[in-house]
């Protein structure tokens, strides 16, 4: 069984890699805010695998219950945050600099 | 340990750390900062810090990326084209920071390995407080018995750092005391009025249920990770919910700002004052054995149980007021009107 968890572990950091592509070359700051997302997410999950193969889940537990509280607060500031400012424009991977609200 | 989890972890964690380091993009560089704290708390976890997990779950997921996002909120977001500098500066930085690095990963090379029984930390303190922790104060994890009562003079200090924090951002941005300014045009020239109907019945359902839940980490650190930290930030990040999703002046309905001084500068008297009844009722400052003389029915044992719940509430007290002082001072630019 403890074979089974590792390997599902493993699985799950090999898709956050693929995940932190999006996060890292995104080319919309919104890409990268729904990476980071989906790598909150599998954290929760890995954490109770990690709890899993401790033999310890109760504490663990505690752990992913407040991830799965707060993972969504960082979502909901950079949603409001581009309620406030609608530059969603590109800004490229440290090559290309553009003003804050120029249009296209 | 489990080092199959380490390895990708650590590789992980070394690119996202890359990556928001030269991402010129300071939302972006956030966001991803919050991804590798993501990934820190994960390698906690699996080296069994679970306390260490936690406080970095409830600040790094919770509340350092609203921080980031609340402060870029009110600059730019990009960084200027800068001139090119001098090729001999660049080589003599490059030179200075890799012979540094260098000395030190040397220096690592005296380092115990890890979980090395023989190294002077798990030799001669450690075992002291893995054997005497449930007989002298009867708390079953004992990373809140080290940080509450063993080394309470240190953590005692901690909450007045983070007091002292929240006076400094106070100092520098806060229009505390003074007369309310006048309302400025929001950057946009639209002003905040429609928000989402959906986000708001969903935190309006959801903040009790947290709250409640950061109460319990509070109450139940003695068996469990968390305690008055952890707990602390998680109803910080509460309020900070609300007033994301509805607006800054609604949460100050709830939470007025002199009120949350009021509750920052309670928990370090909590906390203090109890180490002050210990020094009166006759023990050391912060011995609380002492205490079972006032407690109904406890022992001197039990007492110290007791008493490290006391200064966990002074703590999460102390946490929770700084972290909404915090925010709503970065977010309104100190008008503590509205912002983000």
């Amino acid at each position: 069984m403890d074979n089974f968890f590792i390997v599902g572990g493993v699985v799950l950091l090999v898709l956050m890699l693929l995940t932190l592509y999006r996060a890292i070359i995104g080319p919309t700051a919104i890409d990268r805010l729904m990476a980071v997302n989906v790598i909150g997410t599998k954290t929760t999950v890995l954490l109770i695998i990690i709890g899993m193969l401790f033999n310890w889940v109760d504490m663990f537990v505690d752990i992913a219950l407040a991830y799965a509280l707060l993972n969504f607060i960082v979502t909901i500031a950079t949603s409001r945050y581009f309620q406030h400012h609608k530059n969603l424009s590109p800004i490229g991977f440290g090559i290309r600099h553009r003003k804050e609200g120029a249009r296209k | 340990m489990i080092w199959q989890f380490d390895l990708l972890i650590l590789a992980l964690g070394v690119l996202c750390a890359l990556a928001s380091i030269s991402l010129k993009d300071l939302l972006s560089a956030a966001i991803v900062f919050g991804a590798y704290s993501f990934l820190m708390c994960l390698l906690w976890t699996e080296m069994g810090a679970v306390d260490v997990a936690f406080t970095e779950a409830a600040v790094g997921a919770g509340v350092s990326t609203v921080f980031f996002l609340a402060a870029v909120y009110h600059t730019t977001r990009t960084v200027k084209p800068r001139r090119r500098g001098r090729m001999l500066h660049k080589l003599v930085g490059l030179a200075t920071a890799a012979g540094i690095g260098l000395l030190l990963l040397s220096a690592t090379v005296d380092f115990p390995t890890w979980a090395d029984p023989n190294s002077p930390a798990s030799v001669y303190l450690s075992p002291y407080y893995i054997t005497e922790t449930i007989p002298m104060t009867a708390v079953p994890n004992i990373v809140t018995s080290v940080l509450a009562d063993f080394r309470g003079f240190d953590t005692m200090f901690e909450t007045s750092v983070i007091f002292v924090a929240g006076l400094a951002v106070l100092a520098i941005l806060g229009s505390y005391g003074r007369r309310q300014r006048d309302y400025e045009p929001s950057p946009t020239g639209k002003d905040v009025a429609h928000q989402s109907p959906i986000v708001q019945a969903a935190c309006r359902v959801f903040v009790p249920f947290m709250q409640l839940f950061a109460l319990y980490v509070v109450a139940h650190g003695h068996h469990s990770p968390g305690g008055g930290f952890q707990g602390g930030v998680i109803l910080g990040a509460s309020f900070i919910l609300v007033a994301i999703s509805y607006d800054l002046r609604v949460m100050q309905r709830r939470l007025r700002e002199r009120l949350a001084m009021l509750f920052a500068g309670l928990g370090v008297l909590i906390y203090s004052g109890i180490g002050a009844i210990c020094l009166l009722l006759g023990g050391n400052f912060l011995d609380y054995s002492v205490l079972h003389t006032i407690l109904p029915a406890t022992s001197p044992i039990m007492a110290r149980s007791h008493g490290m719940l006391g200064v966990e509430v002074g703590v999460a007290f102390t946490v929770m007021a700084i972290m909404v002082i915090i925010y709503v001072n970065v977010a309104s630019h100190g008008k503590s009107d509205r912002g983000l």
